[in-house]
């Protein structure tokens, strides 16, 4: 499903939540959505499945109409599950009967994601927990017939091995759909999307590839341990810190990381105790990641 | 339509398994039962209340009392359907299905008019059922339908309003007090109170009696009362007034007609709100 978005606006009472967005995204693209909070992610998201009114136009299909089976193409999982006091089966029914599916598929799917249906089926919906919840979410949403699917959040209750489960079964039932992805986690920006909407104070501040993108934002912490305490100078040149037991540490974006340890390994060979790389578990949204990258910035 | 039909029958069984979870329909049945249960004891006896005897008085009797009761608990059942639905994220999740809102509202209005409606009637029959094995009463079936009518539409009147309340005000603790407001309003003006006003201010009496009419609750006791001798310590001032004005059989259209009218008015009102604005 195509997905566009003209001059997007929307106001809660004074505050301006959305500030004119543009953008297209074509049927089967991969788009992440990210921001820090009240951004207008949220409210974005709600424009999209046509939960909220907004002025601009938002185009789906090339068609403002919204129906129950334009509804029927979408899948939508939330970040925060609703307080449902129906029971999981319940709620599965409910849900598998509006859209025509098989409760089976959903059964499958959630075994695939690691949930037992069977053992949570009387369970209220309310009382599982979150990853449970979430889980039950993304059995629905993946059974679906949907070409769009808008996931907000999806991984924030999952274990790492859910994590991994649902990246491969996203990446294959997603094939061909159009996905909107709505998240703060590197691993998942990295793995399930190509291009990238970044919001800021409601405004389109980024809109490009990915990889892009994650050179801008990503930051990496590099630690080095010398052998017999040598080489400091030569660290402190590369802008490293020294920390205790011989360790020196600095950090630096993904285009520096390279450029520092192919500089290490040549200048230091034979006296490099260790070396670690760790990339950032969170994006950097604030100035310095616009300095970095001003020309990506609108 | 049979997509539509689909989205209710989804909607309406999430709501009933919510409602059965909060136990709303026992706490519906026990009170209801307590005060049947008081007055067929007190009650069902060879004596007149407004014109009425045995099986018959201990309904005028218990309809009386439910006329305080059910607007309440109407009002309680609806008042946070929407409101608290929206906040918790179930409205985002179903309308993000191929659910249309009518489709939702409609549901849920059912469910919560059948939970506050079907014990009821079970208790009525039962009550008809009671006088006539133990206290050997004839079973007035009409008067019994009479009653359940007359509160199905006090019914619908305040869940109307109820839910409009509940799509108007999103603000939970906000929407609670107007509830109290609206429940208030039609408990205490009544017609004898609305008398007591016009003497204290010199209010016009058709003024008094009109904003009694327009109090469903009133509207309802005066269709109660409609079939019994038009009497002014029966009636009261506004059914006596009107009776007299425009007979008993009227005076019955117009106390059933108000509130089934008024019920549709707030009703239809909430789902235009809900089918406009933002639900998340």
């Amino acid at each position: 499903m195509r997905v566009e978005g003209r001059d997007i606006r929307k106001r809660f009472g004074r505050i301006e939540a959305l500030r004119g967005i543009d953008f297209t995204i074509p049927t089967g693209g991969r788009v992440g959505l990210v921001g820090p909070n009240a951004s207008g992610k949220s409210t974005l998201i709600r424009i999209v499945l046509g939960l909220q009114q907004c002025e601009g136009e938002l185009l789906l299909d090339g068609s403002s109409k919204r129906g129950l089976e334009l509804a029927d193409r979408i899948a939508y999982v939330p970040q925060i599950a609703p307080k449902l006091g129906a029971s999981v089966g319940e709620v599965v029914k409910a849900i598998t009967r509006v859209r025509g599916l098989a409760v089976d598929d959903v059964v499958e799917r959630g075994a695939q994601l690691g949930l037992d249906f069977r053992a949570i089926d009387r369970q209220a919906f309310r009382d599982l927990s979150g990853g449970a919840k979430q889980k039950t979410l993304l059995a629905l949403a993946l059974a679906s017939r949907a070409s769009l699917f808008v996931l907000d959040e999806p991984t924030a209750s999952l274990d790492t091995t859910s994590r991994m489960d649902l990246f491969d079964q996203l990446s294959h039932r997603t094939q061909g759909a159009t996905l909107i992805l709505c998240s703060h986690r590197l691993e998942e920006i990295r793995t399930l999307v190509d291009r990238v909407i970044v919001l800021e104070e409601g405004k389109l501040a980024y809109f490009g590839p990915t990889e892009a993108y994650l050179d801008s934002i990503t930051l990496s912490t590099i630690e080095v341990q010398m052998l017999n305490g040598t080489g400091g100078e030569t660290l402190t040149r590369l802008g490293f810190e020294p920390g205790v037991a011989g360790w020196w540490s600095r950090t630096a974006t993904r285009a520096e990381k390279l450029a520092l340890v192919a500089e290490l390994s040549e200048t230091m060979a034979g006296r490099l105790g260790n070396l670690l790389v760790r990339d950032a578990e969170a994006m950097r949204l604030d100035d310095q990641a616009e300095e970095n990258e001003p020309s990506k910035r609108r | 339509m049979k997509r539509q039909l689909n989205s209710y029958w989804a909607v309406a069984q999430l709501d009933m398994a919510e409602v059965l979870r909060s136990r709303w329909l026992l706490f519906c049945v026990v009170i209801y039962a307590l005060l049947a249960s008081v007055f067929v004891l007190v009650g069902m006896r060879e004596s007149t209340v407004f014109g009425f005897t045995g099986t018959g008085r201990v309904l005028v009797s218990y309809v009386h009392a439910l006329l305080v009761l059910l607007p309440l608990m109407a009002l309680v059942a609806t008042g946070h359907v929407v409101n608290k639905a929206r906040d918790d994220g179930t409205l985002e999740l179903l309308f993000s299905q191929p659910i249309s809102r009518a489709a939702f509202f409609s549901a849920v209005s059912s469910v919560r008019l059948v939970v506050l409606l079907a014990p009821l009637v079970v208790l009525m029959v039962a009550m008809g059922i009671f006088g006539r094995l133990v206290f050997g009463q004839q079973i007035e079936w009409s008067f019994v339908n009479h009653c359940l009518i007359l509160c199905t539409a006090l019914v619908w009147a305040f869940c109307g309003l109820g839910l409009w309340v509940s799509t108007s005000v999103p603000n939970t603790a906000r929407a609670t007090m107007y509830l109290l407001l609206i429940w208030v309003a039609g408990i205490a003006l009544l017609d004898f109170a609305l008398a007591g006003m016009m003497l204290q201010w010199r209010l016009e009496p058709r003024v008094v009696f009109a904003l009694a009419a327009l109090n469903p609750v009133q509207s309802i006791r005066m269709a109660l009362l409609s079939s019994a001798d038009p009497q002014l310590s029966v009636l009261g001032p506004v059914g006596f007034y009107l009776a007299n004005r425009i007979g008993s059989t009227w005076l019955y259209v117009l106390g059933l007609g108000w509130p089934l009218l008024l019920g549709a008015i707030a009703w239809s009102g909430a789902l235009w709100r809900l089918r406009r604005g933002d639900v998340a």
